[in-house]
């Protein structure tokens, strides 16, 4: 009972956060100058066709009318066409838009269902890549808080925030793929190519968890019930891993679920470098080629999944911990 | 790096006057190497940055056929000492241009932060100043924005109008305040229940006079100090900006269009790419070591979780 109201409630939160989202972004898009019909028709179209062509896909009533018409499709699943993807893959554009050629052109929410579970393979991996690095170099760094293993702690995230993602895969690129072979890096030819961007994004992740470990293990070791397991017999290692690690994973926790947010940002930056197929690098050509029903789509899908992995969170910090309350 | 914008510390609350915590925090943060390190680190670079350009009289954009793809001392058959870090395909001196980069990087990496915390800071105060019903507007606003990798919202809006500087920052200072003003409303809300907001009130001083007499002195040093982080930060989403396109644009040379550039010559003049990804490094290093000093001494006081 206390669990479905929990998530009634938080469900609502969710929905309401992703409607502000979407809100914003399509304000945005058509408050910043720069017109998408222009580039769809080409520099050479007659300024007459372009008006002709932005009344018939409505882009000049009303923002609010334009919103309405767009939530609209959005509620029955429907994020609407990419202005200038077709179908089959590569992007239109120039001089052969035509009313003909919409019916054919990519719908949105195939071009994310395509990109999604790639860019999920790779932050997982990420994820995964951080967590087991954080573990070995924040949990002794909180198990002797002041001396060398919390500074080494200390010294390798303040190292690690400050390595720029793009650099840092340039740099691995080069040495681990072009000089010594190891690893392949541009593009993607199976699941070895996600190994590279993966560690870069791992790498940016890794600073705030090591610290956020470091903190929260230096400070369960100074609760009562450590010393209590100590008396009571319990060897230090099973304390470690049984009681402390246990309370200090709440926290570690959270932060993974506020992380994702960032991870998305990560995503577009290293997917772009590597030329890694997924959602990030879909955002950016999206972008680039204002393809404004692309950049919503994607805006609403990242936003209601930042929704559903926190509220997960919670509820698995609940599991871990029964004191807290939501 | 982080990219993440919701690394939120959870401030208690403050217990003592504003400025005397702010000199407890910098006297802990002084003691400590780290710190030094970075302060040190720091120091040098900025007056490279300010002073090496002008003295040497070598110009960032100046083009010389005859001086191109020079590699650093000893690192390649074709070099000379006076680009210790080579030069670029069309001859220009990277040292310089890695210097001058670090300006720009500064200084917009410095007046994003400002306006995060102007705007954040007053949003937060007011938000926890008023409750109800203002608090819900602006708090679902931050939740909104929290929800968007920041990085998106900036390169859809740079993306379709022109990247100059002070676009830049106001993209990126738009789009990163919702931290600032959360961590602001919960100190606030806190704050505002005691008794010597109540007796300001009783005294009749208005509701402006309390926020900025009262509260801001008592709220923001430590906000402040912490906000170090974000210069590095800021900087780093410069550069990444830069890298995609969406940047400073050429010639006025910034790490990211540098790096971008030199990308393309990865293979036979790997220093251009790299040489000014090292001083960019450098230079958020040891902003961080002094951020997370500070933040350290921050915690150490409030008794927080570091």
């Amino acid at each position: 009972m206390f669990v479905l109201s929990f998530l009634v409630r938080r469900l609502a939160q969710g929905a309401l956060i992703v409607f502000l989202v979407t809100l914003l972004i399509f304000t945005l898009l058509r408050v910043v100058p720069g017109d998408p019909v222009r580039l769809m028709a080409g520099g050479m179209a007659p300024e007459a066709l372009i008006e002709q062509i932005a009344k018939d896909m409505g882009l000049r009533d009303p923002i609010l009318v334009q919103f309405g018409r767009y939530m609209g499709g959005v509620v029955r699943g429907d994020l609407g066409q990419s202005f200038v993807r077709p179908a089959s893959g590569a992007s239109t554009g120039g001089s052969s838009f035509g009313d003909s050629t919409r019916g054919e052109r990519a719908e949105v929410l195939t071009l994310i269902g395509e990109t999604l579970p790639m860019t999920l393979q790779l932050g997982g991996l990420a994820i995964l890549f951080a967590l087991v690095f954080s573990f070995l170099v924040g949990i002794p760094g909180g198990l002797a808080p002041g001396r060398w293993p919390d500074r080494v702690a200390f010294y390798i995230s303040s190292i690690f925030i400050s390595l720029p993602n793009f650099w840092l895969g340039i740099v691995l690129a080069m040495l681990l793929s072009v000089q010594l072979g190891w690893l392949p890096a541009i593009g993607y030819g199976g699941f070895a190519y996600t190994i590279l961007p993966a560690i870069v994004l791992a790498v940016e992740l890794a600073p705030v968890l090591i610290r956020t470990l470091t903190g929260s293990v230096a400070g369960v070791m100074m609760e009562p019930f450590i010393a209590v397991g100590n008396v009571r017999g319990l060897s230090r290692s099973r304390i470690i891993v049984a009681h402390a690690l246990r309370n200090a994973s709440v926290p570690l926790l959270n932060l993974i679920g506020i992380q994702i947010s960032g991870l998305l940002g990560g995503v577009l930056v290293v997917e772009f470098i590597f030329d890694y197929p997924g959602l990030g690098l879909l955002t950016i050509t999206a972008v680039l080629q204002r393809d404004f029903p692309l950049i919503q789509g994607i805006a609403i899908v990242t936003s209601a999944i930042f929704v559903f992995i926190n509220i997960a969170v919670d509820l698995i910090a609940t599991m871990i911990d029964p004191r807290l309350e939501y | 790096m982080s990219v993440t914008e919701t690394d939120i510390p959870v401030i208690p609350v403050p217990t003592q006057r504003g400025a005397s915590v702010a000199r407890r925090i910098w006297r802990i943060a002084l003691a400590s190497n780290e710190f030094r390190v970075g302060a040190i680190i720091f120091t040098v670079l900025v007056l490279a940055a300010l002073l090496y350009p002008e003295l040497s009289g070598i110009d960032p954009t100046k083009m010389s056929v005859a001086t191109r793809l020079h590699a650093p001392p000893f690192m390649g058959d074709k070099w000379s000492w006076t680009a210790p870090l080579g030069t670029d395909q069309i001859g220009r001196d990277m040292l310089v241009r890695s210097l001058v980069g670090l300006r720009y990087s500064l200084f917009i990496g410095l007046s994003t932060v400002v306006l995060m915390l102007i705007i954040g800071c007053s949003l937060g105060t007011v938000a926890g100043y008023y409750g109800g019903r203002v608090d819900m507007v602006i708090m679902r606003l931050t939740d909104a924005q929290l929800s968007i990798p920041m990085i998106i919202l900036a390169i859809t809006v740079l993306g379709v109008s022109r990247p100059t500087i002070p676009a830049i920052i106001l993209v990126l200072g738009l789009s990163s305040w919702p931290v600032y003003a959360r961590v602001t409303r919960s100190v606030v809300m806190t704050e505002r229940k005691r008794e010597y907001v109540r007796a300001a009130e009783i005294y009749g001083a208005s509701d402006f006079r309390i926020m900025v007499r009262l509260l801001a002195p008592l709220v923001l040093p430590p906000i402040i100090f912490v906000s170090a982080l974000d210069v590095a930060r800021m900087m780093i989403f410069e550069s990444i900006l830069g890298f995609i396109g969406l940047g400073v644009q050429p010639p006025t040379p910034t790490f990211g269009n540098i790096i971008a550039d030199g990308r393309k010559y990865l293979l036979n003049a790997w220093w251009i790419a790299t040489m000014p990804g090292v001083f960019l490094c450098l230079c958020l290093t040891s902003i961080n070591l002094m951020g997370a000093s500070l933040e350290r001494a921050r915690n150490r006081i409030y008794g927080g979780k570091s």
